[in-house]
């Protein structure tokens, strides 16, 4: 069971933000979106989740994304916002509890204690009655973190994966909370179910991710394991900047120091 | 992943009890508003219960009694109830469409809209030729009225959002735009209309419960009835919108359809009871309001609630209107503007630094 995408291109107005751009993600493991600023990344998010209009095919377990009505889909993915906004003051737990919007299949009268386990797994036990508005940034996003992991607490459902879209789950978070929130993001994966993610920081796309798909101008350059993309050469040419990776000995994954180099400086410049 | 039986006892943030007592309450106080609107007139000595049960046959009243409590005091006391409950409505529907808390009705020019189909409903009844005029007669002015509603907020909805986004000021602006465009029309029809027409337009303008007949309560019942019984279906639906387009879409709402029912529920409720009463304002805004504050956001409790305190509020400005003045009578729309005004400004004040204008 997989993602799988082909030929996906959306234009801005004359503007191309994706130019035919092919993705695949498997059940059980975590996909990782990266690139520079302005490459496509949450672009490519949004098409894969059918959240905007797009030339090309999504389809997701084998079934075509255009011909599942919202309700079908929500059963079968959740997406975490870069940022949410709530228009209302809704309590912690009322906002997780928006999760349960499209139902839990066959559990219906057994889903009371949910959303106080999704929000302990989140580690905001004891938020419930907090106002979602006073939350501090990052608590806001776990929280929404907590909402989508409700709508698809069981990772796999009738045999099939259900599957988790991040994007940019850890931009409002300290280390430790971003540690925790990729651990989240592998047990899901883990236990069976899809796990897809935009990724600004390589560190933790080259730790934590098991496949990774490098864009840079809307196509994309690279794609496979982060040992075979992030190299200094495919990263050097789609940041414009001079970087190293390099093998620590207790991981095993390819980790990258940033050297301020010749076109960074310039744009800095600028 | 296991997922254990619901346990006892509510959690912390969990207000969905409150809003359950709540209702409790609110029920009872329509009844006692309801008692209160029927035994309450300016007739003096009324055997209410013997008007009401002597229809039944279960015991005798006077004439006099029976036209006092069953023509004037029930229809109007019905129009309370269900223009009060439209409007609360159609402002919790309206604030959870815009996402916002300032959306109203009477704010917005939805009102003004509806009332320009209105004015055009009267004043445009003799063109239409004299066959068709008594098919539609009585329907002509809710009908109309509903569609100026909902041409109103379809046009502000357009023009106030962008990319799924809601712009506050786009939308109160429009608003004042879309109001002083159909007073102006409305204006216009007035200052050419006949001497019958002028009385009728008057008549309607005044903004009142009172003179409420079986027959024009008859055909503007049917749209509110049908927004009234819509608007909790919407409740799933507005309170994921909350988190926005985007996300609400994410969680299984087929968004562009749900929006069109709120538009049209909003409508619907608005436009028939301007049709009804002629404009009462600041009910659709204060009353969501206040529940918000007492049983938080969540629509699901909110809707019906919103009906509810909806009609006891314009029962109890309808007693006030009655009596502040007796035995003359204030238009309703000025208590409840009287009312509702402080409440608003409170809001926009404790909200200031959030509206971004």
């Amino acid at each position: 069971m997989e993602l799988r995408a082909e030929n996906l291109r959306v234009t801005a107005g004359r503007r191309e933000i994706l130019r035919g751009v092919d993705f695949a993600a498997r059940a059980g493991e975590v996909a990782v979106i990266a690139g520079p600023n302005g490459s496509g990344k949450t672009t490519l998010l949004r098409a894969l989740t059918g959240e905007i209009a797009h030339g090309g095919r999504v389809a997701l377990n084998g079934r075509d994304c255009a011909a599942l009505r919202p309700a079908e889909l929500a059963l079968l993915r959740a997406v975490l916002p870069q940022a949410a906004a709530l228009s209302f003051p809704f309590t912690a737990l009322e906002v997780v509890r928006l999760g349960l919007t499209a139902g839990v299949p066959g559990t219906r009268a057994a889903t009371g204690r949910l959303p106080a386990m999704a929000l302990a797994r989140v580690g905001l036990a004891g938020f419930e009655g907090r106002h979602f508005h006073d939350l501090s940034g990052g608590e806001k996003q776990r929280v929404q973190l907590a909402r989508v992991l409700v709508q698809i607490w069981e990772p796999v459902l009738d045999g099939a994966p259900r599957w988790l879209f991040l994007d940019e789950p850890v931009s409002a978070l300290d280390i430790g909370h971003q540690l925790q929130v990729m651990a989240i993001a592998r047990d899901y994966a883990r236990a069976g179910g899809g796990v897809v993610a935009v990724l600004h920081d390589l560190n933790l796309t080259a730790m934590h991710a098991d496949r990774v798909t490098l864009l840079d101008g809307g196509r994309v350059r690279s794609a496979g394991t982060p040992a075979e993309v992030l190299t200094d050469a495919t990263l050097s040419a789609a940041y414009h900047c001079r970087l190293r990776t390099n093998t620590p000995p207790p991981a095993g994954g390819p980790w990258i120091l940033p050297q301020a180099a010749d076109h960074c400086q310039e744009e800095a410049a600028e | 992943m296991a997922i254990p039986v619901r346990g006892a006892g509510p959690l912390a943030g969990d207000r969905r009890r409150r809003a359950a007592r709540l209702r409790l309450l609110l029920g009872a106080g329509l009844a006692a508003a309801m008692l209160l609107s029927l035994g309450w007139g300016a007739a003096g000595e009324t055997d209410v219960t013997a008007a009401l049960l002597a229809r039944a046959g279960l015991a005798e009243a006077s004439l006099r009694d029976s036209v006092i409590v069953w023509d004037i005091r029930l229809p109007r006391m019905l129009a309370g109830v269900l223009v009060g409950a439209a409007l609360a409505v159609s402002g919790a529907v309206m604030q959870g469409l815009f996402r916002n808390p300032l959306a109203d009705p009477g704010l917005v020019g939805v009102s003004s809209g509806a009332g320009l189909g209105a004015v055009l409903a009267i004043a445009g009844t003799g063109l239409l030729p004299a066959a068709l005029q008594s098919f539609v007669g009585p329907w002509l002015l809710p009908l109309s009225a509903f569609a100026g509603g909902w041409l109103a907020v379809l046009l502000l909805y357009r023009m106030a959002t962008q990319n799924g986004r809601t712009s506050v000021a786009t939308m109160l602006l429009a608003g004042i735009a879309l109001g002083a465009l159909s007073g102006a029309l409305t204006g216009l029809l007035v200052y050419r209309a006949t001497d019958d027409e002028l009385r009728d337009l008057t008549f309607w303008n005044m903004g009142s419960v009172a003179g409420v007949t079986w027959a024009r309560l008859g055909a503007a019942a049917p749209f509110i009835l049908a927004a009234l019984a819509a608007a909790p279906f919407l409740a799933r639906s507005l309170n994921a919108l909350a988190l926005g387009e985007a996300a609400a879409l994410h969680l299984g709402i087929d968004v562009q359809r749900m929006k069109r029912i709120a538009i049209l529920a909003a409508a619907a409720s608005a436009g028939a009871s301007v049709a009804l009463t002629g404009g009462i304002g600041f009910v659709g805004i204060v009353v969501p309001h206040l529940l918000r504050l007492v049983q938080g956001p969540d629509h699901h409790g909110l809707l019906v609630n919103a009906g509810l305190a909806g009609a006891i509020l314009l029962l109890l400005a309808d007693a006030v209107s009655r009596s502040i003045i007796a035995p003359a009578e204030l238009p309703i729309g000025i208590v409840t503007a009287c009312l509702g005004g402080p409440v608003f400004l409170w809001i926009v004040l404790r909200s200031r630094a959030q509206l971004e204008l």
